[in-house]
C-alpha cells in the first residue's frame, strides 16, 4: 500500500488505475487467441503503412516512367510496374492511405449515426421506434451496391462522395443492431435504478444504453470494415470510387485487368492487398466478437 | 456390491482461470447406496459440479481427477463415451432447477416423455409408449394427464413443467437420480408437492437420490444422510434426523442465521468464516 | 406515510394487482408476501412509476404520485432490486454507480458522500473503483443499497432483496437493512415470497395471492396464529 496508490487520496488515479487494469485483463483475453493477433498485426501493418507511406515507398507512386512499363517484379520494381511505369509497391503503399480514409470516412459516420437511431428507437418504443424503424427497413430493401451505385453515378465519382454513396447503405444494420441491444438494456433493473433516480431519457440513452450498445456495434464495426473496403474497390473498379492517377486499390485492379494474362502482377498485387486487408479486418472482429458480444460471454 | 450404488474417492475439479488453475472441488468422498443423500452448500461450494462429475456433463475445459468413481460396479474413469452416455440416458438421470431449460421448447411434452421411453427401450411399440408416458404423468400426480401431454413446455407452469421433467427422468426407471436445486424456483406452496412426489416415486421404486440444494432445512427433512460442502471440501456428513447435532461452526452457522417466523427478532448471527475451513482435511 | 387505494394495474389484457389497498406510517416496515405472479413486485413497481398502466389512488406523504415529477419521488423513495447482478451497471465502478443519482440531481460533492454511503453499508471506499463484477452478490447488493440511499429517501422499497443471495449473505444484508432503518428512520416496504423473512423484518404484512390482496395482518397475530384466512395457514404449513 503506497502512499500515491490511496484512492481517497487521489481519486482520479485509482479510477485510471481500475480503468487501466480492465484493459489489461481484456487486452490478455485478447492475446490469447492467435488468429484475433493475425488479424490485430495486418490491421496495425495496414497503419503503419498509412502512416509512414513517403518513408516505406521506393518511388514515387504518381511519377510515369515510360521506358519501365509493365516491368516485371525485380529489384528496382519489387512489385512490378504498371502500364505507366508507375511502381506497383509504392502505389500499394499509398493505396494504403485511400482505403484507412475510405474507412474511417463510412466508419464515423454510419455508426454513430445508426447507434443514436437505434437507441433512441430502442430507448423509447411505441410510434417513435416504428418510425425509424421503417425507415431502417427502406434502407435495408434496397440492394447494397446498387444502392451505392445509385448515389454516386447522382453524386459524380470521387473518393469521397463514394464513402458517402457506402454510409448511406452502411448504417441501417447499426440502427437494428443499437436498436436490439437498446430494448434489452432499457428494462434492465440498472436502468430502472436509474431512472427511479430521476434521470431523463437523454442521460439514459447517453450514458446507459449506448454504452451497452457499444459493444456489438465495436464488433459489427470491425466486420463491416472488411465489407467497405470491398465495396470501395469495387467502386473503384467501374470507375465510379477514386479517380485515377489516384492509387485506389481496386481502381488499380481495374487497369490491371487489361494485362492479366501476360503481366499477372499489375492485377494480382493490389488484388492481394484487399484480400490480406479484408482478411485481417475479418480475423480481428471475430476476435472482438468473441471477447465483446454479450450474447457470447454469458454463455462462456 | 448391490448396498453401494455410488463410490467416489477424492474427485477433484479444476478450472482454467488467468494464471493458473482454480480449485472448485478438492478431494470429495462419498458413497451411496438406495438412499436419499442431499449435498448441501452455499453457491460455489462444488456441489452442483461433484453431481455433474458423477453423471460426466462437466465441460470440455474442466481439469478432473479422481481416485475411484463407481456407479453399480461401473468403473466409471474408464468407461467409453458412449458407454457414459448410455448411463445417462437409462441408468442415471438429472433433473435441473429450471425445467424451461431441459425441456425442448418446440415439442410437446408429451411426446418428449415417448421419445424418453423409446431411446431406453427401442423396441416398444409406439402405442405402448404413449400408454407409459401418460401413466408417468398420472404418477407424478397431474390430474390430467391427456390435456398436459399435448402442451408444449412455455404453457406449463413452473411446478407443473418441474413435475414433467420428473416424470420424464423416472420413466426410464433409473437407479440413480441427481437433482440439482429441483424446487428452488418454485414457489413454496408448490415446492412441497413437488418434493413428496419425488420422495414417493424413489421410495417406490427404491432409487438412490442425490440431491443438491442450497437449503439445509428442506434436505434434512427429505433426505436421509446430508452432507455438507464449503469451499470444494465436504466439512460435515449428518443424519438428517440429527441436524441439531451438527459440530462443523459452518454447519452450525448455517442453521443459525436463517430467521425463523417465530423466531426471535434480534439481529441475526452471521456467519463468521475462518480461514481453517479452507485448509484441506484428511 | 404511503397510502395506496383501490389499486388496480393491467399488463394489456392481463390484471396484474386488482383492487389492493393499504397504508403504511412513517418508520414502519411493510411486508407483501406471496407467490410468483401474486402482483406483489407489480405494485411496487407500480408505486416507483415503472408501470404506466394502472388506476386508483398512491400517495405517498400525502402527495399524488400521479401529480408528482419523478425528481420529487426520487428524493422521497427508493427502490432496491432483486437481483443484484442485474441492478449495477457492468461498464460503471461502483462509485459511478452511487454517485450518479447524486449528479443527476446536482446533490453537494458526490464523492464525499459516496465514501461516506459505503460505510454506511460496511464496504471500504476503495471499493469506489472496483467494477460490479469484481464484487460477490452481497457486495453487490450492499451497493445497491448504497445507491438508493443517495438521495437521502425517507422510503425504501424492497423487490426480495435477499433472494437471490446464500443463506448466510442474507442474514448480513437483513441485518444491515435492519440497521439502517433505525438509524436513518427509514420506512420499509418488502416485497418477499419467504414468510420467515417478512415475519423478521416486517410489523405488518399482507398476504397476496392471485393479483388479489387475502388478507392483512400484524406480526404479533402472524405468530400467535390469529390469521382467517386458509391459504395464510397453507403458506405458514409450507414454510
Amino acid at each position: 500500500m503506497s502512499v500515491i496508490a490511496d484512492p481517497i487520496i487521489d481519486p482520479k488515479r485509482a479510477l485510471r488505475a481500475a480503468r487501466i487494469a480492465e484493459f489489461k485483463s481484456f487486452a490478455r483475453r485478447f492475446a490469447r487467441n492467435p488468429l484475433g493477433m493475425v488479424g490485430l498485426i495486418i490491421v496495425i501493418a495496414l497503419l503503419v503503412c498509412a502512416a509512414l507511406a513517403p518513408i516505406l515507398a521506393t518511388h514515387d507512386p504518381y511519377l510515369p516512367a515510360l521506358s519501365d512499363r509493365l516491368a516485371a517484379p525485380g529489384a528496382e520494381y519489387w512489385f512490378g510496374a504498371d502500364e505507366l511505369g508507375r511502381d506497383i509497391y509504392s502505389r500499394i503503399i499509398f493505396g494504403s492511405r485511400l482505403t484507412l480514409l475510405i474507412v474511417a470516412l463510412v466508419i464515423v459516420t454510419s455508426a454513430p449515426v445508426g447507434l443514436v437511431i437505434g437507441a433512441i428507437a430502442g430507448n423509447y418504443g411505441g410510434w417513435v421506434d416504428r418510425i425509424f424503424m421503417r425507415i431502417t427497413d427502406v434502407f435495408l430493401a434496397i440492394p447494397k451496391l446498387l444502392l451505392a451505385l445509385a448515389f454516386v453515378a447522382a453524386l459524380g465519382p470521387g473518393i469521397v462522395n463514394a464513402a458517402l454513396a457506402i454510409t448511406l447503405t452502411a448504417w441501417p444494420p447499426y440502427a437494428r443492431l443499437a436498436r436490439a441491444e437498446a430494448l434489452i438494456v432499457r428494462n434492465s433493473d440498472y436502468v430502472n435504478a436509474i431512472r427511479l433516480a430521476g434521470a431523463s431519457d437523454f442521460h439514459i440513452i447517453v450514458y446507459h444504453i449506448m454504452p451497452m450498445c457499444l459493444s456489438s456495434v465495436i464488433v459489427r464495426m470491425t466486420f463491416d470494415m472488411a465489407g467497405i473496403i470491398l465495396t470501395a474497390a469495387g467502386l473503384g473498379f467501374i470507375g465510379l470510387g477514386a479517380q485515377p492517377p489516384l492509387p485506389e486499390w481496386g481502381a488499380m485492379i481495374s487497369t490491371g485487368r487489361k494485362f492479366i494474362f501476360d503481366q499477372w502482377w499489375v492485377a494480382t498485387v493490389p488484388g492481394f492487398a484487399i484480400f490480406i486487408v479484408s482478411l485481417g479486418f475479418n480475423l480481428l472482429g471475430d476476435a472482438m466478437r468473441d471477447l465483446l458480444d454479450p450474447h457470447l460471454r454469458q454463455r462462456r | 456390491m448391490s448396498d453401494t450404488l455410488v463410490e467416489i474417492e477424492n474427485l477433484r475439479i479444476a478450472f482454467p482461470r488467468e494464471g493458473g488453475m482454480s480449485d472448485a472441488v478438492r478431494g470429495v468422498s462419498l458413497s451411496l447406496g438406495r438412499e436419499k443423500l442431499g449435498i448441501v452448500g452455499e453457491s460455489g461450494s462444488g456441489k452442483s459440479l461433484t453431481g455433474r462429475a458423477l453423471l460426466g456433463v462437466l465441460p470440455s475445459y474442466a481439469r478432473i481427477s479422481v481416485d475411484k468413481m463407481v456407479f453399480d460396479g461401473i468403473d466409471l474413469t474408464a468407461a467409453s463415451p458412449k458407454l457414459r452416455r448410455s448411463l445417462r440416458g437409462g441408468r442415471m438421470g438429472m433433473i435441473l432447477q429450471d425445467p424451461k431449460f431441459s425441456l425442448n421448447p418446440v415439442m410437446r411434452v408429451g411426446l418428449q416423455i415417448v421419445e424418453a421411453i423409446r431411446i431406453g427401450d427401442k423396441k416398444l411399440p409406439k402405442r405402448e409408449a404413449f400408454k407409459q408416458a401418460l401413466a408417468v404423468l398420472e404418477a407424478v400426480h397431474i390430474r390430467d394427464p391427456e390435456r398436459v401431454f399435448s402442451l408444449y413446455p412455455h404453457e406449463l407452469s413452473g411446478g407443473m413443467g418441474q413435475r414433467v421433467m420428473i416424470a420424464m427422468m423416472v420413466v426410464r426407471e433409473p437407479d440413480l437420480l441427481i437433482a440439482d436445486e429441483p424446487t428452488s424456483a418454485l414457489d413454496v406452496t408448490v415446492q412441497t408437492q413437488v418434493l413428496s412426489i419425488l420422495d414417493e416415486l424413489v421410495t417406490r421404486r427404491g432409487m438412490g437420490l442425490i440431491f443438491i440444494s442450497h437449503d439445509l432445512r428442506l434436505v434434512s427433512r427429505f433426505c436421509d444422510r446430508v452432507i455438507v460442502m464449503y469451499a470444494g471440501q465436504i466439512v460435515e456428513t449428518l443424519r438428517a434426523d440429527r441436524l441439531n447435532e451438527a459440530t462443523h461452526p459452518y454447519t452450525r452457522g448455517l442453521l443459525a442465521c436463517l430467521p425463523t417466523i417465530d423466531g426471535p427478532l434480534d439481529p441475526l448471527p452471521v456467519l463468521q468464516r475462518q480461514a481453517s475451513w479452507l485448509e484441506a482435511r484428511p | 406515510m404511503i397510502q395506496v387505494d383501490h389499486l388496480t394495474v393491467n399488463f394489456g389484457p392481463s390484471v396484474a394487482v386488482r383492487d389492493v389497498s393499504f397504508s403504511v406510517t412513517q418508520g414502519e416496515s411493510f411486508g407483501l408476501v406471496g407467490e410468483s405472479g401474486s402482483g406483489k413486485s407489480t405494485i411496487l413497481r407500480t408505486i416507483m412509476g415503472l408501470n404506466p398502466d394502472w388506476s386508483g389512488s398512491i400517495k405517498i406523504d400525502g402527495q399524488d404520485t400521479k401529480s408528482t415529477s419523478r425528481t420529487d419521488l426520487a428524493r422521497r423513495a427508493q427502490m432496491v432490486f432483486q437481483d443484484p447482478y442485474a441492478s449495477l451497471h457492468p461498464r460503471y465502478v461502483i462509485g459511478q454507480a452511487i454517485a450518479e443519482p447524486m449528479r443527476i440531481n446536482k446533490l453537494p460533492d458526490p464523492e464525499k458522500r459516496t465514501v461516506e454511503l459505503l460505510d454506511l453499508i460496511g464496504l471500504p471506499g476503495q471499493f469506489r473503483f472496483r467494477f460490479p463484477h469484481e464484487l460477490s452478490g452481497g457486495q453487490r447488493q450492499r451497493v445497491a443499497i448504497a445507491r438508493a440511499l443517495a438521495l437521502n429517501p425517507k422510503i425504501l422499497l424492497l423487490d426480495e432483496p435477499t433472494s437471490a443471495l446464500d443463506v448466510s449473505i442474507q442474514a448480513e444484508i437483513l441485518n444491515l437493512l435492519n440497521q439502517l432503518r433505525r438509524e436513518l428512520n427509514l420506512t420499509f416496504v418488502i416485497v418477499s415470497h419467504d414468510l420467515a423473512v417478512i415475519s423478521y423484518m416486517c410489523d405488518r404484512l399482507m398476504v397476496m395471492r392471485n393479483a388479489e390482496a387475502v388478507e392483512t395482518l400484524s406480526r404479533e397475530q402472524l405468530r400467535s396464529r390469529d390469521i382467517a384466512q386458509s391459504y395464510t395457514r397453507e403458506l405458514i404449513a409450507a414454510s
